[in-house]
């Protein structure tokens, strides 16, 4: 894979807009990690809701609902987690700038999330449509899992999304080797989305 | 050849899970030393993707998650 | 986090023009003053229309048979006075008001770490307010502020509307916590190191946090109530396996932090307003600093004490209730200090002062009938009575309320140039004191006597307090009404009050009033604590504020 160096920065040779831009990076760190500590605290809420709905001593799964397909959901995590990996090394890549090799990561990101996605359509439709599992008529087990997962699969289209739009900019020469805080916050924004699943998959599926 | 997909299923999270297990521990170890606020977040996330792809294999292992049939 | 800024000037110290147009300055307005003034006004506007939503539960529990209004609408009326006073005037009112325009001035900021996202909270304000007071038209919610499930569950489309300008006022906290917590990292003056900077600032450093994190929670309960009430998703609907307790942790979690949310920015004034006024330092200015973040912290942990009648295992009250024993004393050690900084100071009783003291006093009883509430035994036996409203409303009306009175009469000057009139300033607060007084204090015993709360109608044997709290709560709300008068009349024919009126000696009142767009012309460099009057100020740089020398628009390295 030929080695490419990153785009011409747009703002190269003007130093004042730079200058702003490197004091205030632990600005925007510091927010958009505040933001995910406050997204934290939306999906706890949820769990904390799952959990204490769960311990109310009725069986788990409810009577007429079979338990959740762990098999298939592990390669459904497997490919978020191998997502993250990606993501990490697209973000590597960069920093050192080969763009060929980011661009390559970046991509493989977005089509492992799309994939994931798709694996989550999948999981819903069988839910639906074969084990009559849905989101208001399956009690507190239909309640909490589509509540949860829905909200996380809600996070991750968005983060596809922030990704893609993200690829776009650095190919239009947005970010260069020194200022490239968006791909920066798109990587903890999506490791943020991994480790919630993290989460979701064992108090769904595991425990 | 007919394959049940349960364990294909099983077979890729295994193997997937534990490729990605090693390719996070190896981004951890080598990031290990980097200075910055973003960097020790980057660690952590890294450091759970671990356990994330630990416990994916583990599921498709049967080891965890491995319960009777629901009654 | 390192405690001073990188270059010679704050953080990215740079003046951007000023903005052009009436739309840029004043509507879409990114700077944080502005934003702050229209935080406030709109605060106001709510506080009017909650006011009167207030003087109808007075006038119909003017007779022990109501008849002023139908026990239905009885219902949507204490339930968004509740709301909107909570949620529309209070909290914003004091982190987005006062605290978008004096913190910045405060850390010697030219604004805080993200105006748009500023911008963009102060706007989603009024509309959810206006969704929120819309509910009247297609039935508005009847279940208290707190609506539990069950009867949240079944009541008509107004709940929904709630719940949905609920979850949208709390994006905007949100937003606004993250902004704060941000500035005050990052953007403190050189040389402002955390034990310089001013306690209002701790004040809103402690109050931020609880904005992220109590209200998201809240967010995910009133999503919860929303997607059950339009979708059927179980949660709450015990027939379904939900269960109302649930609700009432969840709503707690948040709502506890909330009244610290509406408190704590309060202090933090009165914290300046005393010692300027007593022109001595502030007695234990590390223990009212570190006392705000105790508070904030251990809001956390006592909301079950709300819950003292739902069915709870003994087991599990009794944690609750010790802690909450247990925040008194971090609230004790303001009140101690505050008053300790009034021992022995030259005291200038103008109306702000009067209103800081009354707060320091009404505060503490309200606190004194908490620990009553706190105990178990006790609070079984008048929880949902008239007691828990007296409690609250002095904590809250007695304290949070008379904040803002003294807040505005403190920075009135600061944002505007003019000062408030004295005289009808004084008028205010002493029928106030007097109406509010009158009104709650009666409460007490109304409650202890077995009156419950959120009724239309009562027994006659209550009917000569409910008189006694109605008549003087028309006296509160026409103190009120001569608040509002003064404010608008002293915008146009107030006194000029210079600078400086008050002989503050922070950093915001080192710069004009009301303050150019850019706040200082050359960030300054701080070497001390603000509250050591008689001594020179801890400022270096501040020469060219108050003359005409001309700003230089650009970058300041």
């Amino acid at each position: 894979m030929a080695v490419a160096s990153l785009p011409h920065g747009s703002s190269a040779g003007h130093d004042g807009v730079d200058q702003l831009y490197a004091d205030t990076r632990a600005l925007r760190l510091q927010g958009m990690l505040l933001f995910l500590v406050s997204d934290c605290i939306l999906f706890s809420s949820f769990i904390f809701a799952y959990l204490y709905m769960r311990n109310s001593g009725q069986g788990w799964p409810p009577a007429g609902i079979s338990r959740l397909d762990v098999a298939f959901a592990s390669v459904n995590s497997v490919v978020l987690f191998g997502s993250g990996a990606t993501m990490h090394y697209a973000l590597e890549n960069w920093k050192h700038n080969n763009f060929g090799r980011y661009a390559l990561f970046m991509l493989a990101t977005i089509v492992l999330g799309i994939g994931f996605l798709s694996g989550q359509a999948y999981e819903y439709t069988n839910l639906i449509f074969k084990e009559h599992v849905t989101w208001a008529g399956s009690g507190i087990f239909g309640a909490s899992f589509f509540t949860l997962t829905g909200m996380h699969g809600f996070h991750v289209s968005v983060g596809v999304l922030y990704l893609i739009i993200l690829f776009l900019q650095s190919v239009h020469g947005v970010y260069t080797k020194d200022k490239y805080f968006g791909l920066t916050a798109g990587t903890l924004y999506w490791h943020f989305v991994d480790v919630i699943w993290v989460v979701l998959f064992s108090i769904f599926y595991l425990i | 050849m007919h394959i049940d997909p349960a364990v294909l299923e099983r077979t890729i999270a295994i193997i997937g899970g534990i490729i990605v297990a090693i390719v996070s521990a190896k981004a951890l170890k080598d990031d290990w030393n980097t200075p910055g606020l973003d960097n020790q977040v980057f660690k952590l996330m890294l450091g759970l993707l671990f356990i994330g792809a630990i416990v994916a294999a583990l599921a498709g292992a049967n080891v965890l998650g491995n319960f009777p049939k629901a009654a | 986090m390192s405690a001073t800024a990188v270059h010679a000037g704050g953080i990215a110290d740079h003046i951007h023009p000023e903005p052009q147009g009436f739309v840029r300055r004043y509507i879409f307005s990114i700077d944080h003053k502005i934003i702050g003034i229209q935080y406030l006004i709109t605060g106001f506007v709510f506080l009017i229309l909650a006011g009167m939503l207030a003087e109808v539960i007075r006038t119909q529990l003017l007779h022990a048979n109501g008849g002023f209004v139908s026990p239905d609408v009885y219902n949507e009326v204490y339930s968004m006075h509740g709301s909107a006073m909570v949620w529309l005037v209070i909290i914003p009112l004091i982190t987005g008001g006062f605290g978008n325009v004096i913190m910045p001035l405060q850390i010697g900021a030219r604004d805080v770490a993200f105006p748009w996202l500023n911008m963009i909270s102060f706007w989603i304000f009024p509309v959810a307010g206006l969704m929120l007071f819309s509910s009247f038209l297609i039935g508005a919610p009847v279940a208290g502020w707190t609506e539990y499930p069950p009867m949240s569950l079944q009541a008509g489309p107004g709940t929904s509307m709630w719940a949905a300008a609920i979850f949208l006022i709390g994006v905007s906290s949100t937003l606004t916590g993250i902004n704060f917590v941000v500035t005050m990292f990052q953007m403190r003056a050189p040389g402002m190191t955390w034990t310089r900077m001013p306690l209002f600032c701790w004040a809103q450093l402690a109050t931020a946090p609880l904005l992220m994190i109590a209200t998201t929670a809240l967010a995910a309960a009133l999503a919860a109530l929303f997607i059950e009430r339009q979708f059927g998703v179980p949660f709450y609907d015990p027939t379904k396996g939900g269960s109302p307790v649930m609700w009432q942790h969840m709503f707690w979690f948040y709502s506890h932090p909330a009244v610290y949310i509406m408190v704590l920015p309060a202090f933090g004034m009165i914290s300046e307003i005393i010692p300027t006024f007593a022109r001595k330092p502030i007695f234990g200015y590390k223990l009212i600093a570190f006392s705000s973040m105790a508070i904030a912290l251990a809001g956390f942990m006592v909301w079950a004490h709300h819950m003292f009648t739902s069915g709870l295992a003994p087991y599990l009250q009794l944690p609750f209730m010790i802690i909450t024993f247990i925040i008194a004393i971090p609230t004790g050690v303001k009140i101690f200090s505050w008053t300790a900084t009034l021992w022995g100071g030259k005291i200038h009783f103008t109306t702000s002062m009067l209103f800081a003291v009354g707060f320091v006093a009404l505060f503490t009883l309200g606190g004194i009938t908490g620990i009553f509430l706190a105990a178990v035994p006790f609070d079984l036996h008048v929880h949902g009575t008239y007691f828990v409203v007296a409690h609250f409303h002095y904590v809250l009306v007695g304290g949070s309320l008379m904040g803002v009175f003294a807040g505005t009469y403190f920075y009135f000057p600061k944002m505007s140039g003019r000062l408030m009139n004295e005289t009808l300033g004084k008028w205010h607060f002493w029928l106030f004191f007097i109406g509010f007084n009158g009104t709650f204090l009666p409460q007490h015993w109304l409650g202890m006597l077995g009156m419950p709360r959120r009724v239309p109608e009562y027994d006659p044997q209550f009917q000569f307090w409910n008189d006694f709290s109605s008549i003087s709560s028309y006296v509160m709300t026409f103190s009120i009404l001569l608040f509002f008068i003064n404010v608008l009349w002293s915008l146009r024919n107030g006194k000029k009050s210079g600078p400086n009126p008050w002989g503050g000696r922070t950093l915001d009142w080192q710069i004009p009033s009301p303050p150019h767009y850019y706040n200082f012309k050359n960030i300054p460099t701080v070497y001390g604590l603000p509250y050591d009057f008689g001594q020179p100020l801890p400022y270096k740089g501040l020469e060219e504020e108050l003359t005409d020398s001309p700003v230089h628009v650009g970058a300041h390295y």
